[in-house]
């Protein structure tokens, strides 16, 4: 049997379009995501939606279906201020912050799930947070390494960093603490940075030279607030208490890990 | 086509097979539009009417390659590699077993851009285009591309991630205007449109990872290039206008990996004899037993 162009060019174009309409009708041809993230297989979060299969494509909506993070504390947490916060791409992330030394993006967004959610990240790589993420991650339990991870994978915000914004909603997940009202964010080390409990230092001040949420939270006698941007102080006079009678305390958890 | 010692010849006319242009330009326009229409719908919301939302990713069958590995261990797909690509696979890999590599000759947007470039070469070069490279290196280098196919897939199945896609020129062409592309891809991807100038498909024969894999093909597809050599002129017509360098003037069937199945040797096109070369099952029974006769190799 032989073929001459003319029938090979048809064959080609039908064998071709006719495959794509037939996977089509079959449900099998796909151009997206799914937008559903691989789950772990196997370990302590095993079942769980996996932060290392968040792509580029997927929108803080997406991101809050899988991991139950809102777009507020994804949009805090890297500085978005986008009218409809749930249809904010990741992928988008990168050209928000091209002028930063170190690249923010998709990688970005995965390392910030997974210390959120507690869950465990590849840390042999360099992946760097903005200090406005890093804040709020500051204010969960994060283990010692991923402490020092974020301690020295983190970029100072652009000049639209939230920590001049108007304050947002408070963070808030599936596992996140009990909502509260959020004060102004403010950028740890630009408060206080000779480890000095002033009127100005902020808990994220205090987490950032190594005293543990659960140290400040005795020494408070009630939960530390859901933005570890909050001054310590502005927090004690909302909550009724006496700022100098907590200073000396809490300066002398400071002085124990020093 | 005049009668020449009883063998029927086409006054020596050459020229090419322009369905396949057609096809190809086809192709390409879709692709192209494909590609616009993504940028034009992340960027503004606005998109092209009746064309698909797709990433370029989803439309490239290589896609379905690299993500080969992690769907058989994993049962997911590499990220950015959506179930398309593994369909477009499939169905390209369906139609070189029929055909060859009809895809690389037929669609690749790539081949494409190369061989419209090359068009220029030929101009500028003439008999010593597309003969630049001493024989026995450009033989050698022939095999380059199934050590980027090993890399390709040994660094996609480490990483799960789309490595090749940075260095990955058919991406860098319809996607140069978005930041998504690398400066190296953009680099890979000029450097094989300024050789050719001097080589006709030089990312097809050197390098291309997908090229490597549809190749393979060559070796048990049902259709192949076959030459008559009852009714051979030898002339070398054939071996000379093969943009893949083939020396299909010495050989009875086609097998060479290199095979892209474009029919540029066939009677059809440069062949002057009819039914000579031919894109067939199999030789006519009282052709090969002609050959037979006459001494085939």
């Amino acid at each position: 049997m032989t073929l001459t162009s003319k029938p090979l060019a048809t064959i080609v174009v039908v064998i071709l379009f006719g495959g794509i309409f037939f996977s089509s009708a079959m449900g099998w041809w796909q151009t997206e995501s799914t937008k559903e993230a691989a789950k772990i297989t196997s370990g302590e979060f095993a079942g769980q939606a996996n932060p290392a299969d968040i792509r580029g494509s997927y929108t803080f909506g997406d991101v809050e279906k899988n991991f139950g993070i809102s777009p507020a504390v994804l949009a805090e947490a890297f500085g978005v201020k986008d009218s409809d916060l749930a249809a904010f791409s990741v992928k988008s992330l990168e050209g928000m912050y091209t002028g930063s030394a170190q690249e923010i993006g998709t990688a970005s967004v995965r390392l910030f799930v997974a210390f959120y959610k507690g869950m465990p990240y590849d840390l042999s790589t360099d992946t760097y947070l903005p200090e406005s993420a890093a804040v709020i991650l500051r204010a969960r339990n994060l283990s010692s390494e991923q402490a020092a991870y974020l301690a020295t994978h983190t970029v100072p915000n652009p000049g639209t960093a939230p920590a001049t914004s108007a304050p947002q909603t408070a963070p808030q997940a599936t596992q996140a603490p009990a909502a509260q009202p959020t004060p102004k964010a403010e950028t740890p080390g630009t408060s206080s940075t000779d480890r000095t409990i002033k009127g100005a230092t902020t808990f994220a001040d205090v987490l950032g030279w190594g005293v543990s949420q659960a140290t400040i939270e005795k020494v408070l006698g009630m939960p530390m607030p859901a933005a570890p941007g909050t001054k310590v102080k502005d927090y004690c006079t909302e909550k009724g208490l006496n700022f100098e009678t907590i200073r000396p305390a809490l300066q002398a958890e400071v002085d124990k890990v020093k | 086509m005049i009668t020449l010692f009883g063998k029927r010849i086409r006054l020596f006319r050459p020229k090419s097979i322009w369905i396949r242009k057609v096809v190809q330009w086809g192709f390409f326009i879709l692709i192209a539009l494909i590609s616009v229409n993504r940028t034009l719908a992340e960027s503004g919301g606005v998109s092209i009417p009746f064309l698909a939302n797709a990433s370029l990713h989803a439309v490239c069958p290589f896609g379905g390659v690299e993500t080969l590995y992690q769907f058989v261990t994993v049962g997911t797909f590499v990220q950015k590699v959506h179930q398309a690509s593994f369909v477009l696979m499939i169905i390209s890999l369906l139609l070189a077993i029929l055909f060859g590599p009809v895809f690389c000759g037929w669609v690749c947007p790539l081949g494409t851009i190369q061989e419209f470039v090359s068009n220029w070469g030929r101009k500028l070069f003439r008999r010593r285009f597309n003969h630049f490279a001493p024989v026995k290196l450009d033989k050698a280098l022939r095999y380059l591309r199934y050590g980027v196919l090993a890399w390709v897939i040994y660094m996609t199945a480490v990483t799960g991630k789309l490595i090749f896609s940075d260095y990955d020129p058919y991406f860098a062409l319809f996607n140069f205007w978005t930041s998504e592309v690398s400066i190296i891809g953009l680099v890979i991807l000029g450097v094989t449109l300024a050789l050719s100038l001097f080589v006709e498909r030089p990312w097809c024969k050197y390098a291309c990872p997908y090229g490597a894999v549809l190749g393979i093909t060559n070796l048990f597809r049902v259709f192949g290039i076959r030459r008559n050599v009852a009714t051979c002129k030898a002339d070398g017509a054939c071996s000379i206008m093969c943009p893949m360098n083939i020396p299909v003037d010495s050989k009875t069937v086609v097998r060479d990996h290199q095979c892209i199945s474009c029919l540029e040797c066939t009677s059809e096109a440069v062949c002057p004899v009819a039914k000579t070369v031919q894109f067939s099952t199999r030789v006519a029974p009282q052709v090969a037993a002609r050959s037979a006769a006459g001494g085939a190799k």
